[in-house]
């Protein structure tokens, strides 16, 4: 079986809970346990982007072992791996994320991709997206009502305010999250399903430390300055607080050509970006 | 993974029928699909909300240590009404809050589940969310199931159709002949949420003790019936009302049931619950008159498929005729299996289970009581007439002397324009149908 790259992340959630009529709390049902309409359609989108890359998909799931039954009849419809991340949603915000990405990242499953539905149904916070981008160094594009699965850059359009739409393009590793009206799940062939219904067993089981953050990769990115504090100006109008803001008016030192080696070039470069506060000279904060 | 697309039977339904049948075959050590269209078992199903337990008594010693029970019914009312009065008989025993118990109010969503489990642990598989399409006919011979899923066939040697009323397996397979609507009833029914001490104190009831009433005369000019039963926190009232007579027109079941629950009977009963949930389902009436063909080849039919519910009147039965009917099928199914023949003349044997145990004797014997019960004596004189009788005989009219209770019958009787020969002549009828 080759690494699957591909994981659609799942939520084992009450899907109909009753209401006391007392207290307006929701109270557990006993059979409607099961994955959102979001959640499925994660799955379906995996799957597609997976045939359409000739990689696998992989269902995941952060949950109690009751999860197992309905998970690995979640999984006859088609990913090549099932795995139940043992895991009590009581154990702490944010917790459901950290875990998950300990097993999607490069330690486990090393997926490089991640298909998460956008609602799960379970009154959860709606971070798990964006804690899983997080630990995994990921990029995000959450909230998605469309995607072109096809090989390539991905392509899809974000819901914005104000009935706004946004396209995006997604290259390289990404969460994306997806609405439940994205795609419907497909129906598990029979044997598949029956398969599912004698036995849970084709699920694995992982267990890890929920409040042990997974160590984040360690990238090779473009360095970019951070932002720097100016004080604020004292102008009395505000024409003239404009302008001593950004410095139009004022004398720019004018641009030169240097030569040199590599080494040189590096630390006249480090030198001015001092000279501009960007960088902290030795023994000062910024 | 390994794919599994034959078994030794297939049980379409995880109704009662459908459970109980694959409770039988997996304990005599088949391999057995249960096949369940909705996402788990009880989530199509809906009924009044009793169910007699003692058929369990042969499948699950100590059932009531984990049925999942509402409440016990000790206290059993059959209830005459008209527009403005109600005639009741109550009944009540402490004995049927003790085992083995007699009926419990039950939700079918918790029931369905729980005996579906009990197949499941015997070694069933159970397959929801796979709605059966047809019959895989080979030869004449039903040889297994196409399912609505992909690749979606399964074999089997014998098919258990266990569908409930309408069953279009039962159909396809020609087992019914020409099919009238004059055998059916719809049911409709209010779950009305109230606390648990309101209930109690409404109907006299403590604990896990409950109550069932049955009612005549609250359908307006549609034949049917009405009851009211307890659950813990909720109670269930609704009405089973002629088909054929709601199809002419005239009155809508939700009125009928408004008006049932603002009868000054009822009202105090129910008033001030909140509906949770609104639900109707077919029944089918007739019993016995109604009944198919009950085994083809490669074929068996069971519970409310085989339209084995009892509609009698005083009794609304159909979740015990459904597991007697299905863990009979259960049984010669196996044995069929193990004697190598399938075919109808293999399977015969269902038949004869069914005439020896109560499912077939009890209707053969209430053959005439649906349709008693449906008739126009009983739908629209009877309850009229117990009442006036009834007010008569408690009505104070001093000064003038007591009338004997014999002059108070024939008054009312001429008053609602019977006559005495045909009062006897249908006495007589009730008491040959339900003797
Ligand atoms: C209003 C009303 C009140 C009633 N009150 C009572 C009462 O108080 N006590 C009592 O004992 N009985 C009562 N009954 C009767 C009782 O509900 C039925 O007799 C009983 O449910 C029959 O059981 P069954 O298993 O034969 O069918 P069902 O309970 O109808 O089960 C059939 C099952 O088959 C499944 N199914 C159907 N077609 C397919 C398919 N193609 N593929 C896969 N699955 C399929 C259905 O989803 C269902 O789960 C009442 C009925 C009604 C309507």
């Amino acid at each position: 079986m080759s690494e699957a790259s591909i994981a659609a992340c799942v939520k084992w959630v009450d899907l109909h809970p009753g209401v006391d009529p007392a207290t307006a709390l929701p109270e557990p049902s006993a059979h409607s346990w099961g994955f959102s309409e979001a959640d499925r359609a994660a799955l379906e989108v995996a799957l597609r982007l997976a045939e359409a890359r000739g990689t696998e998909a992989v269902v995941v799931c952060a949950g109690p072992l009751e999860a197992r039954r309905c998970l690995a009849e979640l999984a006859a419809s088609g990913p090549a791996r099932a795995v139940l991340v043992e895991h009590d949603h009581q154990s702490g915000p944010g917790t459901s994320g950290v875990v998950l990405a300990g097993v999607l990242g490069p330690r486990h499953l090393d997926v490089d991709l991640v298909v998460c539905g956008d609602m799960s149904n379970g009154r959860g916070s709606g971070s798990v997206p964006a804690v899983v981008a997080h630990h995994l160094g990921f990029a995000q594009a959450l909230g998605l009502i469309e995607l072109d699965p096809g090989p390539g850059t991905l392509r899809a359009v974000r819901r914005l305010d104000g009935a706004r739409r946004e396209v995006v393009s997604v290259d390289g590793p990404a969460v994306l999250s997806v609405e439940g009206s994205v795609a419907a799940l497909r129906r598990a062939p029979l044997g598949a399903a029956t398969s599912a219904a004698m036995t849970s067993e084709a699920v694995e089981v992982v267990r890890t430390d929920p409040h042990h953050a997974p160590e984040r990769p360690t990238r090779v990115v473009p360095w970019r300055p951070p932002p720097r504090a100016v004080p604020a100006p004292h102008e009395a109008d505000a024409f003239s607080r404009i302008v001593a803001l950004t410095g139009a008016m004022a004398d720019h030192s004018p641009p030169r050509s240097v030569e040199g080696t590599p080494e040189m070039a590096a630390e006249l470069i480090l030198e001015q970006l001092r000279t501009w506060g960007y960088l902290a000279r030795d023994g000062e904060q910024t | 993974m390994t794919e599994t697309t034959e078994f030794d039977a297939v049980v379409v339904g995880a109704g009662p029928a459908g459970a109980a049948a694959a409770f039988e075959l997996a304990r005599a050590g088949r391999s057995v699909a249960l096949v369940e269209r909705g996402p788990f078992p009880g989530s199509k199903n809906m009924y009044g909300g009793v169910v007699y337990g003692r058929i369990l008594d042969t499948l699950i010693p100590r059932w009531w240590e984990e049925m999942p029970v509402q409440r016990w019914v000790t206290r059993r009312q059959t209830m005459l009404m008209t527009g403005h009065q109600a005639l009741t008989i109550d009944y009540r025993t402490d004995t049927w809050g003790r085992p083995p118990y007699n009926g419990a109010t039950a939700y079918r969503p918790d029931f369905d589940s729980w005996l579906a489990d009990k197949a499941v642990q015997q070694g069933a598989t159970l397959l929801c969310s796979t709605t059966v399409t047809g019959l895989l006919v080979e030869g004449g011979r039903t040889v297994g199931v196409r399912t609505d899923r992909p690749d979606g066939d399964l074999r089997a040697g014998v098919v258990i159709a266990a569908d409930g009323v309408n069953s279009f397996l039962a159909k396809e397979a020609g087992l019914y002949g020409e099919v009238s609507a004059d055998n059916y009833t719809v049911g409709v029914k209010e779950t009305i949420a109230l606390p648990r001490e309101v209930i109690d104190e409404r109907f006299a009831v403590r604990g896990d003790h409950g109550v069932d009433i049955e009612i005549i005369g609250c359908t307006g000019e549609v034949p049917g019936g009405g009851f009211l039963y307890t659950n813990a926190d909720t109670v269930a009232v609704g009405l089973v009302l002629s088909l054929p007579a709601l199809a002419a027109g005239g009155s809508r079941p939700e009125e009928l049931l408004a008006a049932l629950k603002a009868h000054p009977a009822v009202a105090p009963l129910v008033e001030g619950g909140e509906v949770k949930e609104y639900s109707a389902h077919v029944i089918p009436e007739a019993g016995y008159d109604m009944m198919p063909e009950l085994v083809g080849d490669g074929l068996l039919v069971a519970g409310d498929a085989a339209a084995m519910c009892l509609a009698a009147g005083v009794w609304l039965e159909g979740v015990n005729f459904a597991i007697g009917s299905g863990a009979a099928a259960g049984r010669a199914a196996h044995a069929a299996l193990r004697s190598g023949d399938t075919t109808a003349a293999g399977l015969a044997g269902y038949r004869t289970r069914l005439e020896s145990s109560f499912v077939l004797a009890d209707h053969r014997k209430l053959r005439e009581a649906p349709h008693l019960v449906m008739g126009d004596l009983a739908q629209r004189q009877l309850p009229g007439l117990a009442c006036d009788v009834a007010e008569a005989v408690f009505q104070v009219t001093n000064p003038d002397p007591k009338p004997g209770l014999v002059r108070i019958a024939r008054k009312q009787i001429a008053r609602h324009g019977l006559k005495l020969p045909t009062v006897a002549r249908e006495t007589i009828r009730a008491l040959r149908a339900y003797g």
